[in-house]
């Protein structure tokens, strides 16, 4: 019984992390329209500003997040500006060729510059943990499920309490009756891409404490983004944290109770991906 | 407008070419349509009206297959064909051109046609489809335009094309869909030209309309639909005359007249 | 402009392929059939195999984009090329090569088949998530396979093809692209043709049409797989050593998609060319960029899907439409 509410904990807090990287991405596809296959390598550069500036310059990846953050919204905005901008009435293959050659161009280039080694960032906090009565959580792992909490209410806040929020739904819902009612579409998805980008930063930070940066660390995050949004449906927002949850605990509950599940575990995974999208597709068929 | 004014059915009743036996569509919690019944004859031209919101999109795709029914039966030339895709419906001798014009984006004119003659017929050559296209883009005025993209149409050029391509499969029975929406009047006239020839070559044409000139000229026969049901059917001005009918359409704001 | 009526105007009737759109492909193979005799110096057995990978990277290429010409985008090419390298490893133990050769194709045939099958209604990014999750799922398997057969983690020794004659190697190759591009161009003259860009371009409406959706898009997948897996077998065959990493990974699935794109989707030519241009390209800058070369294929689609959508084929024939060979 121990063991299993400590499973269904770890799963939980591990859902947090999916849920930042899953609700960017829901960003991307619901408000711009835009299935970026990128998103993964903006994590990236997110984990790799959190290792640069605790390396050379000493700073706390707490401290650096916010920081981080507002970088890769530019890095976003600059990416929408020169790039997604011109595809967004192309056919969707186009839209779905481009990110994806400009995910491969990323991570290249940070394979290039860095090499394919992975990062460890080391905080004072690394080896602390946390108990609740039996159960007992690690130091960074409840940060950072505390952190993607927090950012996601203050997300979830924006989307519904404030002018722009309800213009970013308002576009995801009707595009050219917002254009119509005089929203800056244009405007909107500029910040929207941004605000994706920068959600995936954040997470990106987050990995570098728990696990690592390297130029591949994002990809496997943005496989399973893909697979909650599916889960969710394409466009809901708020379905995005149950399948975050759902994803978090059943790889929990595989990683405990599936014997040898190491060599398999990935297999275990993308086969779900693949049997969520099959399935839906079939139940959805008329 | 040349009004042919009383035009009784010049065909005599034939075989049944298409039959639905209390063809019912359930989505969720909506009856979109419910109990459907009717017979199509061999060389009729049968019209399918109702106000919107009444079924007539829903029962053209449980014709041509989109959908599968919820209960009922539909007999194609004898046959039963109520579980079969769309394109073994094709084969059976079912045709369809959508409302709005489906055209294949990269390929010219002449292929567009050429796809429908090469797959709606079994056992036809690629040479025997590419020829029939071009018999096709004659007979519908449209062979100049044969090496033309369809994008570079005009809009009731695109329904001609549409109108060619589901021809091109060689049905026994026609679908239209609201052919003539979106066309200029005088352009609606030619259209009504092109599906009497159509009928005139053999093809039984099923429609559905909204302009109800539209329906006065062409239609031999007028099933009525309200509410997922059919309602009357009957000639031009034996469904006009009947007080239920005038009631649906007076209940919208379109009127029966629009 | 248009009559009104111009119905009984006769029709300017052409032929569908026109005969002199396949000699820039028959100036490719006549150039690729004299190479190994050109006077190529010292360097000869190394241009020599940069030569053969190119041949090599033009059946990758030219085999994804007959599936990609029936609609379906796939991130599972490195699946059947891997099967097949895998396949031919290991038949090549108890059969003749030019045996093993065309089992090992069949076998990554029929199981595009399954996927074929169960990815029928996806389309789009949810057809390329599947695919990419399917090429992970295969690699696992043949990862977790017992090590004494399939080499596990590791890899595996392939027998060599030809008895490691360069030469001869090469001129397999040259055949295997000299197939590949001949089953393109009989697609391109036959219904498959008029089925496969049917169905890309509007599903519904092709089975309104009555074309048998279901089973031209898994015959695409079907042929399409076969020839990849012969592209494996060369791999697997010049390499004499083969691990699941490097065998399925991602980016023998970019590169095939990247090249046709860059080279001219839904052409024979393209993907050819395409292949050629961007494989010479990484051998020159192999020595200036060590890991990470795929940033050029990342680069040039980009800029292809911004600039280019017609790939190299586009520049070639500027404003011509239909005949595209």
């Amino acid at each position: 019984m121990e063991l299993f509410l400590q499973t269904l904990l770890n799963g939980l807090l591990q859902s947090g992390i999916y849920a930042l990287v899953a609700s960017g991405l829901a960003l991307a596809v619901g408000v711009v329209g835009i299935v970026n296959f990128a998103h993964g390598e903006f994590l990236m550069i997110g984990a790799f500003l959190a290792w640069a500036l605790s390396a050379y310059l000493g700073v706390d990846p707490l401290i650096s997040l916010p920081f981080a953050a507002l970088a890769v919204f530019g890095v976003g905005a600059l990416t929408y500006r020169v790039s997604i901008r011109h595809v967004l009435l192309a056919p969707e293959l186009n839209q779905m060729l481009l990110t994806f050659g400009l995910g491969i161009l990323l991570q290249n280039l940070a394979l290039i510059w860095l090499g394919g080694n992975t990062r460890t960032v080391t905080t004072p906090y690394q080896g602390s943990s946390l108990s609740i009565g039996e159960l007992s959580v690690g130091g960074p792992k409840a940060i950072a499920f505390g952190l993607a909490v927090l950012i996601l209410g203050a997300l979830y806040g924006v989307l519904y309490r404030t002018t722009l929020g309800r213009q970013m739904r308002a576009v995801a819902q009707n595009r050219r009756g917002s254009q119509l009612i005089g929203i800056d579409v244009e405007r909107v998805y500029l910040i929207a891409f941004g605000v994706s980008c920068g959600l995936a930063a954040i997470a990106g930070v987050l990995v570098a404490v728990l696990l690592f940066a390297s130029p591949t660390v994002g990809l496997v995050f943005a496989l399973k983004a893909f697979a909650i949004i599916v889960m969710a449906g394409l466009g809901n927002l708020t379905g995005v944290l149950w399948a975050s949850v759902v994803l978090g605990v059943s790889e929990a509950l595989v990683q405990t109770y599936v014997p040898g599940g190491g060599g398999w575990s990935d297999a275990v995974f993308f086969l779900l991906i693949f049997a969520t999208l099959v399935f839906r597709s079939f139940r959805g068929a008329r | 407008m040349t009004a042919v004014g009383v035009q009784p059915s010049a065909v005599g009743r034939g075989d049944v070419v298409l039959r639905a036996d209390g063809l019912s569509k359930r989505f969720g919690g909506l009856l979109a349509v419910q109990n459907v019944s009717f017979s199509q004859y061999d060389g009729e031209i049968l019209a399918v009206i109702g106000p919107n919101g009444a079924g007539k999109t829903t029962l053209l795709n449980l014709l041509s297959g989109v959908y599968r029914p919820s209960s009922g039966r539909l007999h194609l030339l004898g046959r039963d064909v109520t579980q079969e895709p769309m394109e073994a419906r094709c084969h059976a001798g079912l045709g369809r051109a959508f409302q709005i014009v489906r055209p294949f984006p990269e390929m010219t004119v002449h292929e567009n046609v050429t796809v429908g003659a090469l797959f709606g017929t079994r056992g036809t050559t690629l040479g025997q489809a590419r020829e029939r296209a071009y018999d096709l883009l004659e007979r519908t005025g449209l062979a100049a335009h044969a090496d033309k993209e369809a994008h570079e149409l005009t809009l009731l050029q695109d329904k001609r094309l549409e109108v060619a391509r589901a021809l091109a499969t060689q049905p026994r029975v026609l679908l239209l869909d609201e052919v003539m929406a979106g066309l200029r009047p005088g352009e609606a006239q030619e259209a009504v030209g092109l599906v009497r020839s159509v009928r005139d070559s053999g093809v039984s044409v099923l429609f559905i309309e909204h302009i109800m000139p539209v329906v006065r000229d062409l239609a031999d026969r007028v099933v009525v639909m309200d509410q997922g049901q059919v309602l009357a059917e009957g000639t031009y001005h034996e469904v006009t005359a009947n007080p239920q009918v005038v009631a649906a359409y007076l209940g919208t704001e379109e009127g029966l007249h629009a | 402009m248009s009559r009104a009526m111009d119905g009984g105007r006769a029709v300017v009737r052409r032929p569908d392929v026109p005969l002199r759109a396949l000699l820039p492909l028959g100036l490719f193979f006549l150039l690729a059939l004299v190479f190994p005799f050109l006077p190529l110096g010292e360097r000869s057995e190394y241009l020599l195999q940069i030569a053969f990978f190119t041949l090599v990277a033009g059946v990758l290429a030219l085999s994804w984009d007959i599936l990609a010409r029936s609609g379906q985008v796939s991130l599972a090419h490195a699946a059947f090329y891997g099967l097949g390298a895998y396949g031919f490893a290991l038949l090549g133990k108890v059969m003749p090569w030019f045996l093993a050769m065309p089992a090992a194709a069949l076998i990554a045939g029929l199981i595009s088949l399954i996927l074929g099958a169960v990815t029928m209604r996806l389309s789009g990014m949810y057809f390329a998530i599947a695919t990419l999750a399917f090429t992970e799922v295969v690699r696992t398997i043949i990862q977790n396979l017992p090590e004494a057969t399939a080499g596990g983690a590791n890899g595996l020794l392939v027998p060599a093809l030809l008895g490691g004659n360069a030469r001869a190697q090469y001129f397999l190759a040259f055949g295997i692209l000299l197939f590949t591009a001949l089953v393109s161009l009989a697609i391109r003259r036959s219904r498959l043709h008029h089925a496969f860009a049917a169905i890309r371009q509007g599903e519904e409406t092709a089975r309104v049409l009555g074309v048998s959706v279901v089973k031209y898009k898994l015959l695409a997948f079907f042929i399409s797989s076969f020839l990849a897996a012969l592209g494996g077998v060369l791999y697997a065959g010049k390499t004499f050593f083969i691990n699941p990493l490097e065998t399925f990974s991602l980016a023998n699935s970019i590169a095939p998609l990247t090249t046709s794109i860059f080279g001219g989707l839904y052409t024979t030519l393209g993907p050819i060319l395409g292949a050629t241009v961007l494989r010479v390209a990484e051998e020159i800058l192999h020595n200036s960029i060590k890991n990470g070369y795929l940033v050029v294929y990342g680069l040039v689609l980009m800029l292809s899907i911004l600039w280019l959508p017609r790939g190299l084929m586009g520049l070639l024939r500027r404003g011509k439409h239909g005949g595209d060979v």
